[in-house]
């Protein structure tokens, strides 16, 4: 990584081929030609840190984004909605992995306290998470000075009095610091101590979600999107749960590279039957969606927007839960059904008030709103329907389909049908092959005009 | 003690003898047929537990056999996979089923089918899972099974009659048949010994209620005499 020509940061690849930090951009290309070299770019540093702050939300509303590519949270209200302090680092880090971020993580009674020992913790042989202001003392004093941003400008000046660490510095007289450096550093120092309060820009949160990624690469496949959504549906859970709102609907746009002429951005809208504002719901959803899209063009860049939202209903916890889980989860099983299989093959029964079976027998999508009509029972109709109804071959007289079909009930006659262009004149019986096994044929009646053909039979159904 | 004297669910619950019928263990939902209730281990159909019901082709009664046991279970929905055809509506609230508890899915592939097959077990919310399947690999079965396992959903795959061959890791599979009265039904496998005679079990309601032949059959003639002279005017 480099910062005006300069090597800021460097890998142990690039470590072990002997570069070094603030080596020339020549240096390195002479001492390793393939180093892969990139600029720095505060801009992009900042919206990453931005994001996670965002995602962060879901742990505490109170996150700040401080100097140095540090996020803080407060987080004593959560530890015990998250399970302890160990279990919500794990929970953090694990977030931060969907980023494809890596983070030190501590944890101080002070945020300031906090920003010193996830910056330079470890690394002295302390801890890195304590809970006590006795102990966060014991773990910070003897920290290098230099750690405090406020120190470095007299870092010399510190150096000359023979101070290594920040303890040796605040063994100092306290007027002489304040006249010689001001009062900011003495107030950084009782601040992460704990004897000063501390005062945090939280991070404001804008009143619409939306989110948008640039892909490292072009994307061919819609699959691929699916770790970059990943990131956004983090974010997106985040904010959901510092407004403390849930999502009814999102839109997920990719936008196309640009070929000869613009393509508008593919827009994958997913409409929930159920507010939520669970992650791995949502994720399920974007990837079961983006299996099924095919892209017009290689994606570059991806959007999230949160398009519909509603305000939260926290779960209820009832001591004795159901067997076979909570309406929730069913509406949330159909949701996944629909984003994989598509709205028209998941159906529910909606029968209507036609004599045609065919047109009485109709399903519509589950999302449907119900209509509930009566109807008459004791109607004897077959379990089974075909999609189209088969011709039947004629054995002496016969209909016939594997064996001969013997008739078993007097006929059913079903005419309707004029109104719409859709006439059918039929007389349905239930019939029954030689190996005992029932179906529901009709002859199709004809009219005086052509009654020098043979009757024609037609299989419709099956008794299952 | 000779070792005979000792049954053998008392050394284990899931111990059985192969003379004797396994007892079943957790859930299970009766079959509404006692002939059948009484050949099946546990006295039910099995919950959590993949089903096998062969079938030569579909239509033979295999859901009229189904419908006390998917009528049992309260109001939790019932999912039919890839049905073979288009279920009925009217069909099925004909043979006694609530409509308003099916969900019928459509999938496009088979894959897709055995994968919605997989989360609806998987989220358990269902009460009852009919999977239609014409081809299934021994890994999908064990891995519908595996998933059954962990859910209170009742599991029946409907397969072709040639798939009797092949192994499955289904607890039950039974082979249908059509017959006079209903069905006949064959035993295939169990937690128990083999049955070989065949199991016949009548099935409401038949589609030939309304033949005159059946009505002629039903009622014999020696009981028509009576009636048509009462008692009072005999006497």
């Amino acid at each position: 990584m480099l910062e005006k020509d300069k090597v800021v940061i460097a890998d142990r690849a690039a470590r072990e081929a002997g570069v070094l930090l603030g080596m020339k951009r020549g240096g390195v290309l002479t001492l390793s030609p393939e180093t892969a070299m990139y600029e720095r770019d505060i801009a992009r540093e900042a919206a990453a840190q931005r994001e996670v702050g965002m995602a962060l939300l879901k742990f505490s509303p109170d996150v700040a984004l401080l100097d140095e590519a540090t996020v803080i949270v407060e987080v004593g209200a959560s530890l015990r909605l998250f399970g302890g302090l160990l279990s919500l680092c794990r929970q953090a880090k694990s977030m931060l992995n969907t980023f494809g971020l890596t983070a030190r993580i501590s944890a101080a009674p002070t945020g300031q306290g906090a920003w010193l020992l996830a910056k330079y913790g470890q690394r002295h042989g302390g801890a890195r998470r304590v809970l006590q202001l006795a102990s966060l003392e014991r773990a910070l004093l003897p920290l290098p000075m230099l750690a405090v941003p406020e120190i470095r400008p007299f870092a010399d000046w510190f150096s000359g009095l023979g101070s290594k660490t920040i303890g040796d510095v605040r063994h100092l007289p306290r007027a002489g610091l304040q006249r010689r450096c001001g009062e900011h550093l003495l107030y950084s120092l009782d601040r992460a101590f704990g004897t000063a309060p501390e005062l945090f820009g939280w991070l404001e949160l804008p009143p619409t979600f939306s989110a948008r990624i640039e892909l490292p690469d072009r994307l061919e496949h819609a699959d691929g999107a699916v770790f970059a959504a990943h990131r956004m549906i983090v974010q997106l859970c985040g904010w959901l749960c510092a407004k403390q709102l849930a999502v009814t609907a999102i839109t997920l746009s990719i936008e196309h590279e640009r070929g000869r002429q613009a393509l508008a951005p593919t827009l994958i809208e997913i409409a929930l039957g159920e507010p939520t504002w669970h992650e791995d719901h949502l994720l399920h959803l974007v990837k079961e969606r983006l299996h099924r899209v095919e892209l017009a063009a290689p994606a570059i860049a991806l959007r999230l927007d949160a398009s519909k939202v509603d305000s939260a209903a926290p779960d209820t916890d009832s001591l004795f839960p159901e067997p076979g889980g909570s309406p929730e989860d069913h509406a949330r099983l159909i949701e996944l059904l629909i984003a994989r299989l598509g709205d028209e093959n998941v159906l529910r029964p909606a029968p209507t008030g036609d004599y045609r079976p065919e047109v009485a027998n109709r399903w519509v999508p589950v999302s449907q709103a119900a209509n509930n009509s009566t109807f008459p029972d004791g109607l004897p109709r077959p379990t089974w329907m075909l999609a189209t109804p088969m011709r039947l071959l004629m054995r002496q007289h016969r209909p016939f389909y594997d064996s001969s079909l013997r008739l078993m009930s007097p006929a059913e006659r079903i005419e309707a049908g004029w109104f719409d262009g859709e006439l059918v004149t039929r007389d349905y019986f239930v019939a029954q092959a030689e190996d005992r096994s029932c179906y529901w044929i009709y002859r199709e009646r004809i009219s005086s005009r052509d009654a020098e053909e043979a009757p024609r039979w037609f299989l419709h159904g099956l008794f299952g | 003690m000779p070792v005979s004297a000792i049954s053998a669910e008392e050394i284990h619950p899931s111990l059985w003898r192969a003379s004797q019928l396994a007892r079943g263990r957790g859930h299970m939902v009766d079959t509404g047929y006692p002939v059948l209730s009484t050949e099946l281990p546990g006295g039910g159909w099995p919950v959590g537990a993949l089903i096998d019901l062969l079938v030569q082709q579909p239509g033979v009664g295999e859901m009229r056999l189904l419908q006390p046991a998917l009528s049992s279970l309260g109001e939790r929905p019932i999912a039919l996979v890839q049905p073979p055809h288009i279920p009925d509506g009217l069909g099925l609230r004909y043979i006694g089923l609530s409509l308003d508890r099916l969900l019928q899915i459509k999938p496009p592939k088979a894959t897709d089918a055995l994968w919605s097959a997989e989360q609806i077990l998987r989220a358990g919310s269902c009460g009852a899972l009919i999977l239609w399947a014409q081809h299934a690999q021994s890994s999908s079965l064990r891995r519908l099974h595996l998933a059954a396992q962990s859910s209170e959903t009742l599991f029946i795959m409907v397969r072709p009659l040639t798939a009797a061959q092949d192994s499955s890791p289904a607890l039950l599979r039974l082979a249908l048949r059509p017959a006079a009265e209903g069905l006949i039904v064959d035993i295939v496998k169990r937690r128990g010994p083999i049955r070989a005679e065949p199991l016949s079990i009548s099935l409401q309601p038949t589609p030939v209620l309304f033949s005159r032949h059946a009505r002629l059959s039903r009622r014999p003639l020696a009981e028509v005499v009576p009636r048509s002279l009462p008692a009072e005017v005999v006497a």
